[in-house]
């Protein structure tokens, strides 16, 4: 069967796992990842730790950390899935093979699961070192999930933007921080009140519709985006 | 647009007159701070307008392929952009009068501030791509993908989180808390600022026509 008589799913699927397989021989996205977020962990645990602020003030700053955290750990790695491609001369074959859309949803799904090995490790570890208390874990992970998906399809589309550009790790960065700050936000706001015992509804609703609105923006422009 | 031109400049006047000599300052603001709002919404507005024609135009681009659409979406930035920094200027005045300090990191703020990055952004983009088709593909890409987030940053994100500002024009009780003299300067800025921006529109555009074939 040809790539081109499978359905869009099944591509789009096809497109994560070569991601995936190619990931697992070389490991250097994760690995990189992992390296800049352990090491972005220990540099908050070290200014932050001594100052041993009280519990109330510490919610906000806490988020507002971890948030920054796994915002810029994924800011090392994501970027790389277009990137690549065009570096490495395959985003021609690409193109060939796939549309905009399937390709930026298969990239998406593989920087998706990225994002949750950075969590897994990030969040655990951000807890054990600076002795933040959860008190509402499911909170705290409908927060990071939530996230995850509007970092992942946002930071993918606009990979897809800059891959052909110059200074493009540069310009990723200066393109992604403001079109992020609207999920950053409700993300730190909903994960203090998970922190805090309690499920925030308005920033995770808020959550939900960035996430919506940034999945059918990404998939009615792939086109536009990826295309030679 | 000579028309436009040559009725711009009694008209904005008489706003500017009627802002400062018909008005009487509204209560519950410290001195005559509360005359900002004839100034400072209008620009918040035009600005927020600029982006949403950056948009249109983007996404004539994308249908059409035709390179004037997108010097105009680029203008319309531009232009954004100018409406926007204003918007910050005119609000930091305010802050600095009303709060004791001309940035408060307050949500509405903060949301113009990231506002001007995200479009200063585009700027960014269009000057990293060499190939003017590719530059203007990406770019109208690029501003459409923000015109979707954009009111998440400028009317969601702010709403959910404690603001200092006053109440906006579009509050939760659907109704203009003004006087009619208020009412009357307010909506005659609104419209003159619009105005502004459709001429200065045109002019960049026009602009931008006479520089392509140099480009």
């Amino acid at each position: 069967m040809t790539p081109t008589r499978l359905g869009f799913w099944s591509r789009a699927w096809a497109v994560c796992a070569k991601d995936a397989a190619q990931e697992g021989k070389r490991r250097i996205a994760l690995g990189s990842i992992l390296f800049f977020a352990a090491t972005a962990l220990a540099l908050v645990s070290y200014a932050v730790g001594p100052f041993g602020l009280p519990a109330d003030a510490r919610a906000s700053l806490d988020a507002a950390l971890l948030w920054i955290i796994l915002f810029f750990s994924a800011a090392t790695g994501l970027p790389r899935a277009l990137v690549r491609e065009e570096e490495t001369g395959t985003g021609l074959a690409l193109r060939a093979v796939a549309p905009g859309a399937v390709v930026i949803a298969g990239k998406a799904a593989f920087n998706f699961l990225l994002f949750l090995a950075i969590a897994a490790l990030s969040v655990p570890t951000f807890a054990v070192l600076l002795e933040w208390r959860i008190e509402s874990s499911a909170a705290l992970v409908a927060v990071v999930l939530l996230g995850g998906v509007g970092l992942s399809i946002v930071s993918t589309f606009l990979s897809a933007l800059v891959a052909r550009a110059g200074q493009r790790n540069v310009l990723f960065l200066v393109v992604s921080f403001p079109l992020l700050a609207p999920l950053l936000l409700p993300a730190i706001a909903a994960t203090v009140a998970a922190s805090q015992g309690s499920f925030a509804a308005a920033p995770l609703r808020v959550l939900v519709a960035y996430d919506g609105a940034a999945t059918c923006a990404a998939y009615l422009l792939a086109g536009a985006a990826w295309e030679d | 647009m000579k028309l436009l031109k040559l009725l711009l400049l009694p008209y904005m006047a008489a706003v500017i007159a009627g802002a400062f000599l018909w008005v009487e300052p509204a209560e519950g603001f410290l001195g005559e701070s509360s005359r900002i709002v004839f100034f400072h919404v209008p620009c918040a507005w035009t600005a927020a307008l600029a982006f949403l024609v950056a948009a249109g135009y983007s996404l004539a681009y994308l249908l059409s392929r035709n390179a004037r659409f997108d010097s105009v979406a680029h203008a319309a930035v531009r232009l954004g952009l100018l409406f926007a920094a204003l918007t910050l200027v005119t609000g930091s005045l305010f802050a600095r009068i009303m709060w004791g300090s001309f940035w408060n990191w307050d949500p509405r703020e903060s949301s113009y501030l990231l506002l001007l990055f995200l479009y200063g952004a585009y700027l960014f983009l269009r000057a990293a791509v060499d190939d003017p088709e590719r530059r203007a593909r990406i770019a109208a890409a690029y501003a459409l993908f923000s015109a979707v987030l954009m009111p998440f940053l400028v009317f969601v994100v702010p709403r959910v989180t404690r603001s200092l500002h006053p109440q906006t024009v579009i509050n939760p009780q659907g109704k203009i808390l003004m006087d009619t003299p208020t009412k009357t300067v307010f909506f005659a800025g609104l419209l003159g600022f619009t105005a502004l921006f459709l001429w200065l529109l045109e002019l960049e555009a026009r602009g931008a026509r006479v520089r392509q074939p140099t480009n």
